[in-house]
């Protein structure tokens, strides 16, 4: 199974919002995300800080929450999406 | 453009920016600012135990946007988790840091993260019909 990252604020709007969607498409497809809260866990943080050159370009040169990562290929998307524009590319991932 | 200290030789306000202002804002003396050291900046700027304490950071917001072209969310909730993430980024991290992004440990991009951000840049903003900052926290005035 790839691995999938959610990275996440907990006091992120958009994070919030998107949780159940990621829950409900971690039951509709076989996906697992491995959520990563980055505002009160340093490792996290780090973890995420690693990858920003891969999500930087995809999230206005930043590192924004949420931001969602396949660890392998590094292909990522980052912000508050559609149900369905997530569904596809966690489906492109598996 | 290298940004440098000022201070006013009349009512000691300190400024930091690549140049002066013509005008003192406290004063409104023409032309009433001297280059200063970052050492003399700091000294002035010690917090000063007369300094009034400043509006909670909600009432800071709302007369921070007042007239301006974007107001506060009207979305409450949204509002005090924000709230919330900042007061905690602050106690935790030493800045306002925004709750919706990540701090890079470079100071100088860092900076760029502080509430309220320059989110007039953002692209969930600039030229978008109900635009709003990164995390919503300013949405444009309707
Ligand atoms: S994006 Fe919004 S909440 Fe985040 S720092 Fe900028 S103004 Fe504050």
């Amino acid at each position: 199974m790839a691995k999938l990252i959610m990275f996440h604020g907990r006091e992120c709007p958009h994070c919030k919002k998107m949780m159940p969607l990621v829950e409900k498409l971690e039951q509709e497809i076989p996906v697992r995300f491995d959520k990563r809260e980055i505002w009160h866990d340093e490792a996290n943080a780090d973890l995420m800080r690693g990858y920003r050159e891969a999500l930087a370009p995809k999230c206005g040169n930043q590192l924004r929450v949420p931001t969602f990562l396949n660890m392998e290929t590094k292909d990522a998307v980052c912000g508050e999406v559609e149900y369905e524009k997530l569904k596809d590319w966690a489906l492109k991932q598996v | 453009m290298k940004k440098r200290y000022w201070r006013c030789f009349v009512c000691n306000d300190i400024h930091y920016g690549v140049a002066p202002p013509e005008l003192c804002p406290t004063c409104k003396v023409l032309n009433a600012y001297v280059e200063i050291s970052a050492e003399e900046a700091r000294r002035f700027l010690e917090p000063s135990a007369a300094a009034p304490a400043p509006p909670d950071f909600r009432t800071a917001i709302e007369s921070f946007a007042a007239g301006q072209v974007f107001q506060v969310n009207p979305d409450r909730e949204k509002v005090d988790l924000l709230l919330k993430g900042i007061a905690e980024n602050e106690s935790n991290h030493g800045l306002k840091f925004c709750p919706c992004r990540l701090r890079t440990k470079d100071w100088a991009e860092d900076q760029r993260l502080v509430c309220p951000c320059n989110f007039t840049i953002h692209e969930t903003y600039k030229g978008v019909a109900d635009g709003e900052c990164w995390c919503g926290l300013f949405v444009r005035r309707k």
